[in-house]
């Protein structure tokens, strides 16, 4: 299987967030099929730029959910992507 | 019927010739500055680096197209033929935001196609561009150092450019690397007609028309892809 690139592992982790609604860190990782380590350096970034919101359910857990800004992401990726092809970024 | 005067004739060309040379750089710099917000929404939810120094490449354009102009109204104000001939101090502080910004818009065009392969090296552009900047001011023959300069680094980025094509996956590629190439080649001699006008003479007109041509197609292909 051919290395994923940085923008195509957001997208999967923006899917799984839209795909759960809301989910815990743990399965969200397991998941998204990447080391615990560049796990966390992805969700950094991603809650850090707003595509995650974080919320504490009935448990008194934290869950993560899509914000506006990841369904955003996940609408214009295609468009991201054709734009680095089209242009040979 | 009055005698046609040779001092009016001369005036109206003149004053078609700065008419035509406004229209020109304001096109280009629409073109730009469409290209440049016409991408921010991409880069702001990707963060991709080959974005970025595609976006910062033609603000700098825009830039140096200004700038362009701007030394152009000098020439026609001052009625000399050259930009060197501008008595005030001006010119140099001109010419120097005009050398620096069209450099930095070649390299950050290059480094947006590169910079997959060769990170963090943005900060070298920047020391290039003003090094050429104030080579070319303190130099005495600077319009001929100039273009020696531009035409070095033209086939250095063409190179680079048809090397990283030649790199990327089949089904990857397309033929927009032709595209750059031609910006490249015809910023050269938008930089010649500033520098050395009498080479380009008669040709001016058509520089003009495959430049715009050549901004145009980017804006089209920009705004069909981004939106």
């Amino acid at each position: 299987m051919p290395k994923r690139e940085r923008l195509e592992i957001i997208k999967d982790i923006l899917e799984i967030l839209k795909d759960s609604r809301a989910i815990k860190m743990t399965p969200l990782l397991r998941k998204s099929n990447l080391s615990s380590q560049r796990f966390a350096e992805y969700f950094q970034e991603l809650s850090g730029k707003g595509f995650i919101t974080e919320t504490i359910d009935k448990q008194g857990k934290k869950v993560y959910s899509l914000s506006e800004k990841g369904f955003r992401y996940l609408e214009k990726y295609k468009t991201i992507i054709g734009f680095i092809d089209e242009f040979e970024l | 019927m009055p005698p046609v005067r040779m001092q009016d004739v001369m005036d109206q060309l003149l004053s078609i010739s700065v008419g035509m040379e406004i229209l020109y750089s304001f096109v280009i710099i629409l073109c730009s500055l469409m290209v440049y917000y016409g991408t921010k929404e991409l880069y702001e939810l990707s963060n991709y680096k080959g974005i970025k120094y595609f976006r910062l490449s033609f603000l700098f354009f825009a830039i140096a197209y200004f700038f362009r102009s701007f030394i152009k109204f000098l020439v026609y104000f001052f009625g000399v033929k050259a930009v060197r001939e501008i008595p005030q101090f001006i010119a140099p502080l001109t010419l120097f935001v005009f050398i620096y910004a069209s450099s930095m818009a070649v390299f950050y065009l290059f480094y947006s196609v590169v910079c997959k392969k060769w990170e963090n090296k943005s900060y070298a552009f920047h020391i290039f561009a003003v090094v050429i900047s104030i080579i070319i001011l303190l130099s005495d023959d600077a319009a001929w150092l100039y273009l020696g300069i531009n035409i070095v680094l033209f086939f250095l980025l063409a190179i680079g450019i048809c090397i990283m094509h030649r790199n990327k996956k089949e089904n990857k590629k397309n033929r927009f690397f032709i595209v750059y190439i031609l910006l490249f080649a015809f910023w050269l001699l938008n930089v010649v007609d500033i520098l050395l006008p009498t080479i380009i003479g008669t040709y001016q007109l058509t520089v003009y028309l495959i430049s715009l041509g050549i901004f145009m197609l980017i804006l089209f292909k920009v705004l069909k892809r981004a939106g």
